[in-house]
């Protein structure tokens, strides 16, 4: 019993990892990425390269690579792609609907090159794939370093968003992008930064999951869905309430599992997630 | 008489005594090339297991075709290349019927080749049959081929179906509890999927019959993020085996979370993606005793040149489910050399009654299922062989007790 909720902790803490980035994108730079995925996907093939490497690296040593790419990648999709859709949407609905598209074909498009260059055969590598005994309960040691993962990020995030000059620009963004450019805040720049971040954890989330999941060039989707659920679970921009989420999520499906039937898994995740929209719609975790 | 009736026999009486003449003559009637269709998925989900598992297989097999002449046609005395004729069904049945009906109809394809997926197979199987085209179909796993299977003359089915693929595990646990060497106690989970329930029907009906305790039986769906709860029940309930009926990306996670909480089964069988490279590249040398889905002889005649080959063509090491394809193929070709010309009804005849020598062992068809495919492999010293059936050529005796994990 303690093993399962333990064990849906650190799932629940995986999930919130995977979120952190899409929410600060949807959150801050108000695109909802729909390629989120495949750059999450991309930190896991990164990771999967230097370990099978002829060095035989160590998979946290290509966070160096991973993590400076997808930050700059993103920033380019923000500021080539993106910008001219946020310039010439009258309001949110209709760059919802832009963004949408466009992310959504920049999925396939991404998609299509790592099929291309990576094929579609299902990898993985092992990489602290073994159990310790955690009081009673056995844990798998990569799983619990995602989780730390995981909190260290959102500790980290949570840190600068409330402490720096950087952090209340973002806040200030999130709350009323309007608002704040009246302010003097230079709202297409730090909406390019946090986009790009995003990226950048969603890296850095595919490298941490890579060490117990296995993966290929088209589970993106999946990732960018599950996103998507704690996200919106969660509530936009909320970055603590994201790992909560998660954790939720991650407790509920476990001990239901465990305490009905592990075939019921995902319809315990989709009933949880259907309940929190019937009754908050805006999330859990945003103030009304 | 007249003349035109006068210069055919003489040069078909020509023809059979002399072999100049006859080649000269076959040179004017002989088909330029044989044209195979097939619509495929090469796009969405599917479309990497399809190009891993058949059709790297078909365009392999063209091109070692085609650098030896073709495929000899007798009746005309002449060796005809292989032409592709193919689209992409994005793995939509729908799409898959239209194509078909495309290439016998439109394209007037000599030929036709089996698309990729059980679902897709069988909504093949058909419509093949209708328009009477022979077709070996290569990926398909179901209890349905047992009723429907007779219903479709044209349709062939090469791997191992359910029934076949789950008794020979029961019947070995069975034979080691009877040799006292285990006590007859197995788990069986399996992923909610058509695949898994049938499989996982098939093993437990049998594992009563053969004496077996059934002690966990449960679902997962596919997808599941966490399968350690799952093993630790299993564990709990101390069983000799743990029998999977998994899926790709559970096969990898059952097996990495059987090591980390230490369940080290005496007995341990995964079924699709057992056979996977990705196995071994991430465990290493633990793969050792795991019992798969399918198998293989690696040591079949003909494979070394085919294993250089499949490197040269794609640069990487071919799978071990994709053999039973190229098996395929070649029986096609000798069924199509037996009968010398593009006889369809021929073809099928000969394909349903002969033997045929390939890479994946004799093939021979019995109310067009295979009769004797590999039905579970194991990985011994780094590589897939076939365990069962047993008395097949090439079969490895099974490793018993599967290797500790460290």
């Amino acid at each position: 019993m303690f093993e399962v909720l333990l064990g849906g902790l650190i799932l629940g803490g995986m999930y919130g990892l995977i979120a952190l980035g899409l929410n600060l994108q949807y959150g801050v730079s108000r695109i909802l990425n729909l390629a989120y995925g495949e750059f999450l996907i991309g930190g896991a093939f990164i990771a999967f390269f230097a370990v099978m490497s002829r060095w035989q690296l160590n998979p946290l040593l290509s966070l160096f690579a991973s993590v400076p790419i997808a930050f700059v990648l993103n920033w380019l999709i923000y500021r080539l792609l993106m910008v001219p859709l946020v310039r010439r949407a009258p309001d949110q609905d209709a760059l919802d609907a832009d963004v949408v598209l466009a992310t959504f074909g920049l999925f396939f498009v991404l998609q299509g090159l790592a099929l291309v260059n990576w094929s579609g055969d299902l990898r993985g590598y092992s990489f602290l794939a073994e159990g310790r005994n955690v009081f009673g309960a056995v844990v798998a040691l990569n799983r619990l370093l995602a989780f730390l993962g995981a909190c260290v990020l959102a500790l980290a995030l949570f840190l600068i968003l409330r402490h720096t000059r950087v952090g209340a620009a973002l806040r200030a963004i999130t709350i009323d992008p309007v608002a704040a450019e009246l302010m003097g805040v230079d709202v297409r720049k730090f909406s390019a930064i946090a986009f790009a971040a995003g990226g950048a954890l969603a890296a850095t989330a595919g490298m941490l999951v890579s060490t117990f999941n296995s993966f290929s060039a088209t589970s993106g989707g999946d990732y960018t869905l599950k996103a998507l659920i704690v996200v919106i679970m969660a509530g936009v921009g909320r970055v603590t309430g994201t790992l909560a989420a998660g954790l939720l999520l991650g407790v509920v499906e476990q001990m239901g599992g465990y305490l009905l039937d592990p075939g019921l898994t995902l319809a315990i995740n989709f009933g949880l997630f259907t309940l929190i929209l019937l009754l908050r719609p805006t999330g859990l975790f945003t103030r009304a | 008489m007249d003349r035109r009736t006068f210069v055919k026999g003489t040069a078909a009486a020509v023809g059979a005594s002399t072999l100049p003449a006859g080649r000269a003559f076959a040179q004017a009637a002989a088909p330029d090339k044989i044209r195979f269709g097939y619509a495929i998925t090469q796009s969405g989900p599917l479309g990497p297991g399809a190009d891993s598992t058949t059709i790297s297989q078909y365009k392999l097999w063209q091109k070692r075709v085609n650098d030896g002449g073709g495929i000899m046609l007798k009746k005309f005395n002449k060796k005809v290349p292989v032409d592709f004729v193919s689209y992409d069904d994005q793995g939509k049945p729908d799409e898959l019927l239209k194509l078909t009906e495309r290439l016998i109809q439109q394209d007037k394809v000599d030929m036709m080749l089996a698309p990729y997926a059980t679902h897709m197979n069988l909504a093949a199987a058909p419509i093949v049959t209708k328009h009477e085209y022979p077709v070996i179909m290569t990926t398909a796993t179901t209890a349905k081929t047992y009723e429907l299977g007779p219903k479709w003359p044209y349709a062939f089915w090469n791997i191992s179906q359910p029934n076949e693929s789950a008794h020979p595990l029961s019947h070995a646990l069975g034979q080691l509890k009877k040799d006292g060497k285990v006590n007859g106690r197995v788990a069986v989970v399996h992923v909610a999927l058509e695949f898994g329930v049938e499989m996982h029907a098939a093993f437990v009906e049998q594992a009563k019959k053969d004496g077996l305790e059934v002690v966990l039986s449960k679902s997962y769906p596919l997808g599941a993020a966490d399968l350690q709860p799952l093993i630790r029940e299993a564990m709990a309930a101390k069983p000799d085996a743990l029998v999977c009926m998994s899926y790709p990306p559970d096969t990898f996670m059952l097996t990495e979370q059987c090591q980390i909480v230490g369940f080290n089964p005496k007995l341990m069988y995964v079924a699709i993606g057992g056979v996977f490279p990705g196995m071994k590249d991430k465990f290493g040398a633990k793969v050792n005793g795991i019992l798969v889905y399918g198998g293989v002889d690696p040591n079949a005649p003909g494979m070394a040149e085919y294993n250089k080959a499949h490197q040269a063509m794609f640069n990487r090491p071919s799978e071990a489910g994709a053999i039973n394809v190229y098996g395929a193929l070649q029986v096609t070709q000798q069924a199509i050399e037996k009968v010398g010309e593009i006889d369809r009804k021929k073809i099928r005849d000969v394909i349903a009654a002969d033997t045929f020598p390939t890479l994946w062992g004799d093939l021979k068809y019995v109310s067009q299922r295979n009769a004797s495919p590999w039905c579970v492999g194991q990985w011994q010293n780094g590589e897939i062989v076939g365990v069962y059936p047993a008395d097949k050529s090439g079969a490895k005796p099974l490793l018993f007790p599967k290797p500790a994990w460290s």
